[in-house]
């Protein structure tokens, strides 16, 4: 198990991004191929796939595209899940920048799984090199008749919009984005079963199919190979696999697409190992899952159930590693700094507990911590984890409650003596996010 | 012309599901209705489920966030076993399904409740004991139920300046705000001038107005009392008062037909704020801005203290004793020579004693109430046949219909709560709207928003554009086609005066053509001056499609429908029986400017602001030989009268009013009478004794009581069936 090319088999062939060289690479034969069989074929195929959610939840996605109902009576919709902003997570930016037609074609599949005619792009604001690629993309595809009316001469249409967020990691969260797309603050809504699922009445209350950026790529592979290859790939609840997104203490970061059930050490050692000192603690999966020990990352396998036997999670796939000058109470504090300010403001213990929660870490990391500091910290999580709205609240706490699981003691220490157990002790000051300006100019 | 259906907010109190499911909570078995939200049948079934955000008539969608009302939550699969959900679930937007197991009692459940107000009050500024809202605010009781002796927190709070003015009536503190949205909630579900909205995000979320927009709703009072904290406060009663020092009192607005039911909260003799009172039929729980910051008046200093008499062209104060000889006398001297205006803000007990001292002691039939221009006279047979029933529907059944036809009406203006139904029935309960006037208003929420089609004529044509969509409804009828294009066979080009379209008519017409429909017509139809075309094309449509008796002209004041009732029209007795005819209020003010009137009585009235005529209004009062003006306050026209006898406002008496949609409603006494003033009828029922009445009235009960014998409709009315929420009287036959 290692580093395995499925979805990025093309990714460096010189100008895919145009879809000419796309279709010299066997480009939109997936498309071709589909567009002569049954939408329930292209369900079952990704059933057999045993394809799981990309974009943090790992749910089985054949059940989501299974959901809608099978017919074009009504309008249903195909939401592409860009937003991309779980911290430490840039896979999907390379993927829309470097091969966007995969992820066209993937979202035509959908289309045509589903009897639906419209998709939408829901890409966060900052990307916008990665939007200019996908808008080409859109439009050659349009030219060559995979977009549009009459696809193909089978009579069903499909058409992509591209609509840019504002800036806000909330509407990642598939209802938040909804609620966004919609023109509406970037709330999230009631979930099941609370209100219908999204298959049933999502965005204006159509039936709503909504995936990540990789998971629409991987299902464009799978239409094109088959069901029976991808599961050839991977672990036995894990199937075919994930991209990686590594950065931190490492040698060469990047994004390494491996097989699923790739031990997470051979991760680190083919970006190289780590930099600048010993590997202290990894975040495999994105800034909202449990840190883990160098104990623990030789344990683990990068797939759902090591991840999860572990105790942390394989979520976005944001990498982390850190070497040990890193102070863990002060990445904790930036992170909840993050949660912070991204959270909707919708609910009471997201809302006020994520800045309760920074402004104890705040106070730790800058000497002033007090004894029964982590009991509160450990409180004031489990007053949030579960009882929020959505799961901002969750992942706020996650991360906290496992740094003080995975390295109490060095919570202990800065309360104790009122500086780094690292030796660091410089405290970076607060700062105010500022948002920048988008300048939308072409690329 | 939005037609924006709703997403995720059906509020519970749509009609729950026929079919009943079993659920248990707290170990007691329930049979709910399925669907039901949990924490209504719980509270139902009297367990407490604390909450901030939920309401029963605001959508579900945007609730769920304070999380206080969380409760643990179990399903029992059809084999019998038993799955818990992991997390705790709000009780507030949670269904009800079969086999569900609630748990609000537990350990874990009352951390959960402890940390949510934790969280609550580690920003809330806690100024308890200057806050208005203390003493009746649902954190301050929470947290004593509920919640944490001790805060944990010991961080800065976050601070913002402390008086933020919303509007000209509603000032917003901050600090003091836990972002329930119930009031952005209320101006999208409710009111629909969708003015407030939450601003930034994360603890940063605060409530406000949206760039270049201000909060000029005509219902923003509501949201103060919505706000379960004391964030949103009135600024006419801020800090004025802590609500234990307050006595209440039930009443029933004074300010337009509709009759909303509202408390008087007032301390010693000043009435210091009013709130709505819950009545389900008329106003639910909402009051519009007329009737909650409008009731300054019964506390204002230029109130009426004693009669006063005009002594060299002066006004003095004299006793009652010498008000009534004056009156008597002069009475007495005029013979039949007199008559009476009484606007339609008087109780029934008042213009009951009116008109029966005019007819049946001082013999004269010159009675009437009308102030504006009518296009009828009272004798005919159509006004009283539209006037007697006033509205054909009540006020709760207009959400029942498929189609709502609002025509010549500012309906939020003229008729607010109204307004508040057809708007709930369209957005909660699917109804389609179709609108009809010669104009579109600014105002920031109109029946236009939401209608599926407005048909906007030019001025004048009305009588052809009702023609054209009688017409047009007869093809659709007969083609049995209800499709939004009009089929070529049905295109026929409608009336070019009017300006409107063959499509937009066929649709209005399609809309029409779906079902039981109702029409409410406003003032500039009642006062038209071809009232009778158009009254018989509104009959028609209704006609057509099989909603005989759906009309609904309402009229404007609080008692404008009692005072007809009780025979204040000229050649119209009580309960719309004929009597001997007389002049009306136009015949009387020429007769008074001719010199011919000796006495004009003009009780709670004051035609030289409001007659249609100013002109001969102000000939009609100023010229009058004697002219008595009973008024709580000087008016234009007591001003200029000879006598001015000091009447009470609806906070110092008993009395009824009967609202636009028939329904008679009782005041309740709050506080004495200000100075020496009296209630209408009774300064009639002494007058009525001194001048020989045989028939003596010493309380509000007596008058009532008689009314209830002798006018027909109001049989059933009487001091023990009236309640606190007013039973209708019946329409008696046209006569
Ligand atoms: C706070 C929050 C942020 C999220 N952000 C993203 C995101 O940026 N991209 C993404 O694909 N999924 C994100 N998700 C997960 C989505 O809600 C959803 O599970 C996902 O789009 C489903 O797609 P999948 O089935 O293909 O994984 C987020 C979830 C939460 C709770
Ligand atoms: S947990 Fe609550 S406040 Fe946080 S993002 Fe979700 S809804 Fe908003
Ligand atoms: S809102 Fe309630 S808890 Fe807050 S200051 Fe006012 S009375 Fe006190
Ligand atoms: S002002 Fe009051 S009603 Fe509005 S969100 Fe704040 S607490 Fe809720």
């Amino acid at each position: 198990m290692a580093i395995l090319n499925l979805l990025f088999e093309h990714r460096d062939v010189e100008g895919i991004g145009n879809i000419d060289v796309w279709e010299a690479n066997g480009g939109y034969e997936g498309v071709r191929k589909a567009a002569a069989l049954e939408p329930q074929v292209i369900v079952d195929e990704i059933k057999t796939s045993g394809l799981r959610g990309r974009g943090g939840a790992g749910f089985p996605t054949w059940i989501k595209w299974n959901g809608l109902p099978k017919n074009y009576d009504a309008p249903h919709y195909v939401l592409c899940n860009a937003d991309e902003g779980e911290p430490g997570t840039f896979k999907d930016r390379e993927l829309i920048l470097k091969i966007p037609h995969l992820l066209i074609e993937g979202m035509i599949l959908a289309g045509f799984a589903t009897y639906s005619k419209v998709g939408y792009v829901y890409i966060r604001g900052e990307y916008v090199e990665p939007a200019w690629q996908l808008r080409k993309a859109i439009d050659q595809a349009y030219a060559k008749g995979y977009l549009g009316k009459n696809i193909l001469g089978t009579g069903r249409d499909f058409d992509i919009y591209i609509h840019m967020g504002a800036g806000s990691y909330e509407c990642g969260e598939e209802s938040a984005l909804m609620s966004s797309l919609m023109g509406e603050r970037g709330n999230p809504r009631l979930k099941f079963p609370h209100a219908p699922l999204p298959t049933v009445a999502g965005v204006w209350q159509a039936p709503t199919l909504i995936n990540n950026v990789e998971t629409y790529c991987a299902a464009a592979w799978i239409i094109k190979h088959s069901g029976e290859e991808y599961a050839k790939y991977g672990t036995e609840k894990s199937k075919g696999t994930k991209i990686m997104s590594v950065s931190g203490h490492v040698a060469r970061t990047g994004n390494y697409e491996i097989e699923m059930g790739t031990p997470l050490m051979e991760l680190l050692n083919m970006a190289g190992g780590v930099k600048d000192g010993v590997l202290k603690a990894v975040i495999p999966g994105g800034s909202s899952v449990q840190i883990m020990r160098p104990e623990q990352c030789e344990k683990i396998n990068l797939d759902y159930e090591s991840c999860g036997a572990n105790g942390t999670l394989l979520g976005s796939g944001g990498f982390m590693v850190f070497n040990d000058k890193t102070d863990i109470v002060q990445l904790m504090r930036r992170t909840s700094q993050f949660y912070m300010h991204e959270s909707c403001g919708k609910c009471t213990p997201c809302r006020e507990g994520t800045r309760w929660l920074f402004k104890i870490l705040d106070r730790i990391a800058s000497g002033n911590g007090q004894k029964g500091d982590v009991e509160l910290l450990l409180d004031v999580c489990s007053q949030i984890d579960g009882r929020s709205y959505c799961g901002l609240g969750d992942a706020a706490a996650w991360p906290i409650v496992g740094a003080i699981k995975a390295f109490r003691s060095e919570f202990d220490y800065w309360i104790e003596h009122k500086r780094s157990p690292i030796g660091n002790t410089f405290v970076p000051p607060v700062v105010e996010a500022v948002n920048p300006v988008l300048a939308l100019t072409s690329v | 012309m939005s037609d924006r259906s709703l997403t995720q907010t059906e509020v519970s109190l749509n009609p729950l599901s026929s079919e009943r499911v079993n659920i248990t909570i707290d170990g007691i078995s329930l049979s709910v209705p399925k669907g039901e939200n949990v924490i209504e049948a719980a509270l139902n079934a009297g367990i407490d489920i604390p909450y901030f955000c939920y309401h029963p008539r605001l959508s579900k969608g945007d609730a769920a966030n304070c999380r206080m009302c969380l409760v643990e939550v179990a399903s029992t699969a059809p084999d019998g076993s038993v799955r818990k959900m992991p997390k705790p679930q709000t009780a507030c937007t949670l269904p009800a399904a079969e086999g569900m197991i609630i748990d609000t009692n537990t350990e874990k459940i009352n951390k959960d409740r402890k940390g949510v107000l934790e969280f609550l009050l580690i920003n809330h500024p806690l100024d308890c004991p200057v806050c208005d809202r203390g003493g009746e605010c649902p954190l301050q009781n929470n947290t004593l139920y509920y919640g944490a002796s001790a805060s944990r927190f010991t961080e800065e709070k976050r601070h913002y300046p402390k008086a933020y003015p919303l509007s000209a009536q509603v000032v917003l503190d901050r600090e003091r705000c836990i972002q329930c949205a119930r009031c952005t909630r209320f101006t999208d579900d409710i009111s629909g001038d969708a003015q407030l909205g939450l601003l930034k995000r994360g603890s940063d979320v605060e409530v406000g107005t949206f760039a270049h927009t201000s909060f000029n709703s005509k219902f923003s009072g509501n949201v103060i009392e919505l706000c379960p904290v004391g964030a949103l406060t009135s600024r006419t009663y801020r800090f004025k008062s802590r609500p234990w020092d307050l006595m209440t009192q039930k009443s029933i607005c004074s300010k337009c037909s509709n009759g909303c039911n509202i408390k008087l909260d007032y301390r010693m003799d000043e009435v210091l704020r009013v709130n709505a009172r819950l009545n389900e039929d008329v106003n639910e729980e909402w009051t519009c801005d007329r009737g909650k910051f409008g009731h300054d008046y019964i506390s204002s200093p230029d109130r009426l203290k004693s009669p006063l008499m005009r002594k060299d062209g002066k006004f003095v104060e004299v006793s009652w004793h010498q008000a009534y000889s004056l009156l008597a006398d002069k009475l007495r001297a005029a013979g039949t020579n007199c008559g009476a205006i009484a606007g339609g803000r008087t109780t029934n007990e008042s213009v009951y004693l009116l008109q029966k001292l005019f007819r049946e002691i001082l013999g004269s039939n010159n009675l009437d109430c009308r102030l504006d221009s009518n296009p009828l006279p009272a004798s005919d047979p159509l006004f009283k046949k539209s006037l007697q029933t006033g509205m054909g529907n009540k006020i709760a059944d207009l959400e029942k219909m498929k189609t709502i036809m609002v025509i010549g009406s500012d309906l939020q203006d003229e008729q607010p709560i109204l307004f508040l139904r057809v708007r709930k029935a369209w957005r909660f309960k699917g109804a389609k709207v179709v609108y009809v006037s010669d104009h579109l208003t600014t105002d920031s929420t109109a029946v236009s928003d939401f209608a599926s089609v407005n048909l906007i004529y030019q001025p004048g044509s009305e009588i052809t554009v009702l023609k054209d969509l009688e017409n047009a409804l007869a093809r659709v009828l007969s083609a049995n086609t209800a499709d939004s294009e009009p089929p070529a066979q049905l295109n026929t080009q409608p009336s070019e005066a009017t300006g409107l379209s063959n499509n937009d008519i066929h649709l209005a017409a399609s809309l029409l053509a779906k079902g039981e429909i109702t029409i409410i017509a406003g003032k500039s139809v009642s006062q038209h001056s071809q009232y009778v075309e158009l009254y018989q094309s509104l009959t028609n449509l209704l006609a057509s499609t099989n909603s005989e008796g759906n009309l609904n002209i309402p009229v404007h004041e609080c008692n404008s429908l009692g005072t007809m009732d009780m025979g204040m029209l000229p050649g119209s007795g009580p309960g719309f029986t004929k009597c001997a005819g007389g002049m009306g209020t136009a015949e009387m003010l020429q007769a008074s400017a001719d010199g011919n009137l000796q006495v004009l009585w003009v009780m709670g009235a004051d035609p030289v602001q409001n007659f249609h005529n100013n002109e001969l209004a102000v000939r009609g009062i100023e010229n009058c030989p004697f002219l008595v003006v009973s008024e709580l306050t000087l008016t234009e026209t007591a001003k200029r009268a000879d006598l001015v006898l000091p009447a009470v406002s609806i906070a110092e008496q008993e009395g009824t009013f009967t609202s636009c949609e028939g329904r008679v409603q009782k005041l309740f006494k709050a506080f004495e009478p200000v100075g020496s003033s009296k209630p209408d009828w009774l300064i009639v029922a002494e007058l009525s004794a001194i001048l020989g009445a045989k028939n003596l009235y010493f309380t509000f009960n007596d008058v009532l009581q008689s009314i209830s014998k002798e006018v027909p409709g109001y049989e059933k009315i009487n001091p023990g069936t009236i309640g606190d929420q007013g039973i209708f009287r019946t329409v008696p036959a046209a006569g």
